[in-house]
């Protein structure tokens, strides 16, 4: 459209005749090479719809972090008193279960013995080291509504071998969240 | 009707009178007796089993002095009384498949003083996999016919659970030698299984799947009915001899105490009440009182309590860990750590105390002597005897003075009840 009527000028200067005047012509610019750009746009724009699976995924997810971090307690052969070595995992463990993210979850204190001892009082002796701990963690402000207690007695060793060692590591409490 | 039994046998045998006193009998008292096998259609295999069996029943009966060759003979053939001079009975038998394709036993029991057959029957068992029934029926039907004292425990079923991995039990029945089993209760945490009654159709299980609940499964049935459920632990430790009242450890508060369930009312009674851990309840004395573990000395030991009273009386003033105890009549049977060890093997002994006396007699010697239950005559008791990493089922004839041990390979036993 330029050139159209950049042409149209210039013939009307021409054809009104100032011959001896000096026209000026200003020569065309040189018009740039417009830049061709292809809009991809499959893939793009998808909403997410965030659906309660993932959420309880999420949940679980954070529930098992929560678990990894937390500090399991060991008792003495035949006792269920905290020692004063495990007072620190404690201290720790109601932190953890005080922390904002961990307050939504209920948290199971299990109780566990070794494999020495008999069937009913096994079970009475995890469920009071499970008790201690609870009570522990309740003095360390944890509210006591969020704490069950079980005992699985010798029903869920960590070790199962037959060495000193082992049969430590099995006299423990530890902990599972629910949701 | 277990007391009943109890209180005869106590008068019948001057001897054994009080059971705590050790009695040893000379074997040479015993008759002996020869097994004869005449069996040729059934596999080797089974039939090398049910000898095994039959040998093992008549020893446990202790009633015998058993040869334990395994002598062959055609069924009909005549007695070859030369070879058998020693001896005074011979039981000859015979297995075969009939023509429905199940298994099926003759027997002659015969005196071979006199010549004269004591007992002819034929048995039969419709599912093959029971067969070591076959062998106690006819143990039992051998020792009745000879005047011996009653030895139905043979017969008598046995209930088990057995760990699989962790935080989950079956639930098993099987004979009292554990060699046919039949799982019940598959799937899940299912422990302390408890016959309900003196019939054996149907017993009490904690289901620990959430909260622990008990239930009660009839074994022909199919059935299971959910009894009372409470936080922390529940078991059932003992069932009254009319089956109307168990002996429930619970923790509702989360307490290890001992309470009394009434199935009719649904009643539930706090029988004791100390702020330590008090379990594994007992009836005693006509179901008036209960023996029961406690930690109340700062270790555990047995004690009993009349139920409605406040006294508790303490039982046993020997050793300094008491665990685990099972009751007949006036009579405990109790577990014993001998040894303190935190950090090695530990021995565990089982005793024997009465009520009425200030005797205690040792029943067994080393190893890890477990789970002692009185069978229904109370003069019998199984227990499981761990030794390494084997164990074994170990049945003490108290009135003898006789212990068998058979191995076991059922994996590793929480609780049982026979």
């Amino acid at each position: 459209m330029r050139k159209i009527l950049l042409s149209v000028a210039t013939a009307a200067l021409v054809f009104t005749g100032c011959a001896k005047k000096t026209v000026e012509v200003q020569a065309p610019t040189q018009q740039q090479p417009t830049q061709q750009t292809t809009q991809v746009n499959e893939g793009s724009g998808m909403q997410t719809i965030n659906q309660g699976m993932n959420e309880q995924e999420l949940k679980m997810q954070k529930m098992k972090e929560i678990e990894a971090k937390s500090k399991k307690i060991y008792f003495d052969f035949d006792k269920y008193n905290i020692r004063p070595d495990q007072v620190p995992n404690v201290d720790w463990d109601a932190q953890l279960f005080n922390a904002q993210d961990a307050k939504e979850f209920k948290v199971k204190v299990e109780g566990n013995c070794d494999e020495w001892g008999t069937d009913e009082y096994n079970y009475a002796l995890g469920l009071k080291r499970a008790k201690s701990v609870k009570d522990a963690l309740v003095a360390r402000g944890v509210d006591p509504q969020r704490l069950i207690i079980i005992s699985y007695g010798k029903s869920n060793p960590v070790c199962t071998e037959h060495t000193k060692a082992c049969w430590a590591k099995n006299r423990r409490v530890e902990f599972e969240l629910l949701p | 009707m277990r007391k009943l039994i109890l209180f005869f046998s106590l008068v019948i045998s001057l001897f054994a009178l009080d059971l705590t006193l050790e009695i040893v009998k000379d074997v040479g008292d015993q008759p002996k007796i020869v097994l004869e096998d005449a069996t040729s259609s059934v596999e080797s295999r089974l039939d090398a089993k049910f000898f095994k069996l039959l040998v093992g029943d008549l020893e446990v009966t202790a009633h015998f002095n058993v040869d334990t060759t395994r002598h062959v003979a055609p069924f009909d053939a005549p007695v070859n009384y030369a070879a058998y001079k020693e001896a005074n009975f011979l039981l000859r038998y015979m297995l075969y498949y009939d023509d429905k394709g199940e298994l099926d036993a003759k027997i002659t029991l015969l005196d071979l003083k006199s010549g004269k057959p004591l007992l002819t029957k034929a048995y039969a068992i419709s599912d093959k996999a029971r067969y070591p029934f076959l062998a106690h029926a006819i143990i039992t039907d051998a020792n009745n016919i000879l005047g011996f004292p009653d030895v139905s425990f043979l017969k008598r079923y046995v209930v088990f659970s057995k760990y699989t991995r962790p935080k989950h039990a079956d639930i098993v029945v099987s004979d009292y030698t554990l060699t046919y089993q039949k799982t019940i209760i598959t799937g899940g945490l299912n422990l302390f299984p408890k016959w309900a009654d003196a019939k054996q159709t149907s017993f009490y299980y904690t289901d620990m799947s959430g909260t622990p609940t008990l239930y009660r499964v009839d074994i022909y049935k199919g059935t299971r009915t959910k009894i009372i459920s409470s936080p922390g632990m529940l078991v059932c430790s003992d069932v009254s001899r009319d089956g109307t009242k168990l002996l429930l450890t619970m923790a509702p508060n989360m307490q290890p105490d001992i309470y009394q369930y009434d199935l009719r009312t649904g009643k539930l009674t706090r029988i004791t009440s100390y702020p330590g851990i008090d379990v594994n309840g007992n009836f005693v004395q006509n179901d008036r009182a209960i023996v029961f573990v406690s930690d109340r000395l700062g270790y555990p030991t047995i004690f009993s309590k009349r139920i409605g009273s406040r006294a508790v009386q303490r039982v046993i003033y020997h050793g300094t860990n008491n665990s685990a105890c099972s009751a007949y009549g006036d009579y405990v049977v109790y577990v014993s750590r001998e040894t303190n060890n935190a950090f090695g093997r530990n021995t565990f002994n089982l005793y024997l105390a009465s009520l009425q006396s200030d005797y205690i007699r040792r029943l067994t010697a080393n190893g890890v002597n477990i789970f002692p239950r009185f069978g229904i005559d109370g003069e019998t008791i199984m227990y499981i005897k761990e030794f390494g990493r084997q164990s074994g089922l170990g049945i003490i004839r108290l009135r003898y003075n006789k212990a068998y041990i058979y191995p076991l390979h059922v994996g590793k036993i929480q609780s049982l009840d026979w």
